[in-house]
């Protein structure tokens, strides 16, 4: 009876806490982005990624499922080595960039489709992580899609630009990599990014372009 | 169970009093948990399939509907496998408490895998793809070639087959799509190696059980090697490769909507060019030849169902000429014609939600026609009356048709958890002759079997099994019991154990001249641990292994033989440590005896060695579009007999035995890499392949052949110090290199 009596307490307080929850969130979502920021290792963006899908359960917000996707886009980075267990952040951030898909409006926002598909290439490319040689052939190439997507609905996409210089940088040379074409790139998104405000907005890149510009001293 | 029931059918009345509810609708709420209670947040909830809500921070969720009667709930979340509950309606609003079951899939996963390496296209990390299994430089596109480089595997350079912890190549058993594959090799002859009819890039999945296998599969006394094939290619495509002992060419259309596709290859093999330059040590007179195609054609039925048909045809030649042992002036001409086909059709389909199925039938035909003389210096053929040369002129030509269907049901539960059962049968007809002695049998084997999938905890899973065999030539009947336990540890690293016992008939040399026979049969015990991480793996492997019932040919044609095989097995894969570089090694030890045919008693078998090593390596050098694969064998000496019939009344003896000098071969693989036409609708991968095995050209001894009065003692060897080759592949519409490059291996 006392457990009854406690839910249904909980239940009449949902009710009531509902209308002050909106203005809360992107405060904390400004907060979040601000840590990702200054991000670097594995648990940095799991615990990251933990807030920013609390943050999407509570609003129909693209962003925070795009942001908690690439918190899992990058663990798959760093765990480029360890086949074994990628597939688990792979498959989660996958799940949550096609969540924000659907709340984005892809008649109008072009800009937003193209940061997002951005990181949908990233995750597809942790995928490949996990066995290059049999999970390449697929995911290799759906990775590469989406990039192309991204490009196009967004030329200037400084973090399009970086992924396509990481790609070109990491491919061999018979499958159509190129280290001079690479550093252009890296570059040509670094440039991009002088015009990068703080806010929720999607402006990461900086730390990515000089970490594989570092390649080349 | 109680207590859980009445939480998810609590009907608070209170809150009806509470809670302004429009009239028609009703409140559905309640609180997610996972199966250790702590709070799952953010689940999503819908109703038959239509998303209503999601779960806050504390798990918490509440919908209100305007729906009444049976509606299904479902709960999911990620890591967690969907929850789904029927509610009934009624107005009365509903308070439950949802538990979520971890979904191991996405997890660290228990998975029942003593005995055996499962190399799967779903590989991770450092785990073996069907790929890594198949391309050990030095196999030449043969499968039990290349699983020779996988610990519990013998380095057997004189025969085919994979001889496996003791047993001989007879007592593993290849299946394909769940079928038999009668006749995987091209007719074995005397002290050379053959190889493999069917093309080994055929397969996505291949699991080489040394030891503890599944209840689905039987007639396999020592190891089983399980393999499925592709579905549909990913593109249509044609390809072609040309070495100058070796010719293929083929291709593959896949349906414009993407649910069938057909294929054909035809490969050619004549060797008597290559042998003019590399001189042989038998003289071929004839071929060796070998022709061979396949086609298929693959679809699918339904919505979840896959229909595959794979046909292989195959024709071969080998003629040679050895100096008779027992004489001065004599050859010893032999030569063995062969013919085969092989047709396999298999279907899988989900029938609902939780249910499978996965049925074949296979169809094979096989004629081997040997024939055997003595000729003189002229090459004129003589016929000497008296042993030991009388019976070296023999003709001998044996037709086996062979049929088997099979089905298997599987029901799956939630956590991993399945039964499955079915049932299969095998015919086989043999029909041939040898000089003037006619050879026949025909046997008829019903096999059914049933085995569970089930998890004790989060970490433990354990599958038991049984199968029941009989056989209307041995009108014998057997049960086989089957078990596996694993245990996943907290770091990722696995224990697993295996028990089983395995029957096999006699082979049919031996039923040809008697009937009395029972299923021979061992008993497996194995204890394995593995750990990957890292881009690395470690495996290691002990087991015991009991024969009994052996066949005895003397003194009295018998089941009185028997034996034991006991062992440690090594592996370890690095793909990590250096970049493109991968490695791995593997340590076999092996004790073994066995008293069967005509041992005059418990021998250690002339095809064991003590001790085996081997490491494989694979480098890309990326600048220069170069691959090179490397590997390294070595094996301690191996036993050899002078078992003959002695003629003092004292039966078979051991008139000579030894041990053979230590065995190792380094075999290299090159291919370089590169693209003709890189712009275009169609896209070509092509490349340059070289190879050569033995690299060191260390002289090889497999054993020794004893002439009848002893005199004579002949060593078995390589019939050419080094193997080499070098040609061009080319593969127009698809990425098929890794293919072609490694076909070649």
């Amino acid at each position: 009876m006392k457990k009854t009596m406690l839910s249904m307490l909980v239940l009449l307080l949902c009710y009531y806490s509902n209308f002050a929850q909106s203005a809360g969130n992107t405060n904390e979502l400004q907060n979040a982005v601000a840590r990702l920021d200054k991000a670097s290792g594995v648990t940095d963006y799991e615990a990251l990624e933990k807030e920013f899908a609390g943050i999407a359960a509570r609003q129909a917000d693209w962003l925070p499922y795009y942001y908690a996707a690439f918190c899992n886009a990058k663990i798959g980075f760093l765990y480029q080595d360890d086949g074994e267990r990628i597939e688990p952040y792979s498959k989660r951030g996958e799940e949550q960039a096609l969540k924000a898909k659907a709340l984005l409006d892809t008649a109008t926002q072009k800009k937003e489709l193209s940061e997002l598909y951005t990181v949908m290439s990233m995750v597809y490319r942790t995928r490949v992580f996990i066995n290059p040689m049999t999970y390449g052939r697929k995911f290799g190439v759906l990775s590469g899609q989406y990039l192309q997507k991204a490009k196009e609905l967004s030329p200037q996409n400084p973090r399009a630009i970086y992924v396509d210089a990481w790609v070109k940088y990491y491919t061999p040379k018979m499958w159509g990599g190129d280290k001079n074409l690479a550093r252009q790139l890296a570059n040509e998104s670094l440039a991009q990014l002088q015009h990068a405000t703080a806010g929720t907005a999607p402006h990461w890149g900086k730390a990515e372009n000089m970490e594989l510009l570092s390649h080349y001293k | 169970m109680k207590k859980a029931t009445l939480q998810y059918y609590l009907p608070v009345l209170l809150l009806t009093l509470l809670c302004d509810i429009a009239a028609g609708q009703q409140k559905v709420s309640g609180t997610v948990k996972n199966d250790q209670g702590a709070v799952v947040p953010f689940a999503s909830v819908s109703f038959n399939g239509v998303a209503q809500t999601q779960a806050d921070s504390a798990g918490y969720f509440s919908l209100e509907t305007k729906a009444s009667g049976k509606r299904v709930l479902s709960v999911s979340a990620v890591g967690y496998k969907p929850f789904k509950k029927e509610l009934v309606l009624t107005g009365v609003p509903l308070l439950l408490g949802i538990i979520l079951q971890h979904d191991t899939r996405t997890l660290n996963e228990v998975s029942v895998s003593a005995g055996s390496f499962d190399a799967s296209d779903k590989a991770k990390g450092a785990a073996l793809t069907p790929i890594d299994a198949v391309t050990v430089a030095g196999s030449n596109a043969d499968i039990t070639q290349a699983l020779r480089a996988l610990p519990g595997a013998q380095q057997i350079g004189e025969q085919d087959g994979l001889f496996v912890r003791g047993g001989t190549n007879d007592e593993t058993k290849q299946f394909v799509d769940g079928t038999l594959l009668k006749n995987p090799n091209y007719p074995a002859v005397p002290g050379i190696r053959q190889y493999a009819r069917i093309n080994p890039f055929l397969f996505k999945g291949i699991l080489f059980s040394s030891g503890g296998y599944s209840a689905l599969y039987g007639q396999a006394m020592s190891s089983a090697l399980i393999m499925e094939s592709v579905d549909l290619p990913e593109k249509s495509s044609a390809r072609f490769n040309i070495f100058p002992a070796n010719w293929g060419i083929g291709g593959q259309r896949l349906a414009k909507n993407n649910r069938s596709s057909y294929g054909i290859n035809i490969n050619y093999s004549d060797q008597s060019f290559y042998n003019s330059i590399v001189r042989q040590t038998p003289d071929y007179f004839s071929g060796p030849r070998y022709l061979q195609g396949d086609a298929n054609l693959r679809m699918k039925t339904g919505k979840t169902g896959m229909l595959k048909l794979y046909t292989n045809w195959s024709y071969s030649d080998v003629g040679m000429s050895n100096p008779d042992i027992d004489s001065n002036n004599l050859k010893d001409r032999f030569q063995l014609k062969g013919k085969n086909t092989y047709t396999n059709l298999s279907y899988r389909d989900f029938l609902s939600d939780n249910w499978k199925i996965d049925a074949g039938i296979a169809f094979s035909y096989n004629q081997d026609k040997t024939v055997n003389q003595l000729a003189d210096a002229a090459g004129e053929t003589q016929y000497l009356p008296d042993e030991p040369f009388r019976s070296k002129a023999f003709y001998r030509n044996i037709n086996t048709y062979f049929a088997q269907a099979r089905a298997v049901f599987t029901r799956m539960f939630y956590n991993n958890q399945a039964i499955r059962f079915g049932a299969e049968h095998f015919y086989a007809n043999d029909k041939g002759v040898r000089n003037d002695t006619n050879l026949a049998l025909t046997d008829q084997l019903t096999a059914v079997f049933a085995e569970g999938d089930i998890r004790l905890a989060d970490n433990l899973a354990a599958r038991i099994g049984a199968r029941l065999e009989y056989s209307s030539l041995l009108d014998k009947m057997v049960i086989a019991p089957r078990a596996s336990i694993a245990y996943r540890l907290k770091d990722g690293g696995q224990f697993n154990l295996a028990y089983g016992i395995f029957y096999q008939e006699p082979v049919s040399d031996l039923l040809y001249s008697n009937r009395n026979l029972d299923f021979t049969n061992a008993t497996h015990y194995v204890l394995n641990y593995t750990r990957k991480k890292n881009n690395c793996f470690f495996r290691v492997e002990a087991y015991y292994k009991q024969y009994n019932k052996l066949v005895k040919t003397y003194p009295v044609f018998s089941n009185g033989g028997n034996g034991y095989a006991k062992g440690i097995e090594l592996f370890w894969r690095d793909k990590r440590s250096v970049k493109d570089l991968d490695y791995w090694i593997t340590y076999t030890y092996l004790d073994t005896k066995r008293n069967f045919l005509d041992y005059p008693y418990a021998l250690k078998p002339a095809f064991a060695a003590p001790h085996t090593a081997t490491i494989a390596i694979k480098k890309m050098f990326q600048a220069i579009n170069t691959n090179v694969n490397v590997s390294y064998s070595v094996a301690a000496g191996r036993p050899y007999y002078d078992i003959r019939y002695s003629a003092d009344g004292d039966g078979y003896k051991v008139f000579d035995q030894g041990k053979t000098r230590a065995y190792n071969v380094l075999n290299l693989h090159i291919a370089y890499l590169t693209r003709l036409f890189k712009k275009g609708k169609w896209q070509d991968f092509s490349g340059i392949g070289m190879g050569v095995t033995n690299l060191l050209g260390t002289r090889q001894v497999f054993g020794y052949r004893y002439s009848a009065d002893d005199g004579n003692k002949v060593a078995v060897t390589l019939p050419a110090t080094r193997g080499y080759y070098l040609g061009i592949f080319m593969s127009i519409g698809i990425d098929r290199t890794d293919d072609f490059l490694n076909e070649h291996l």
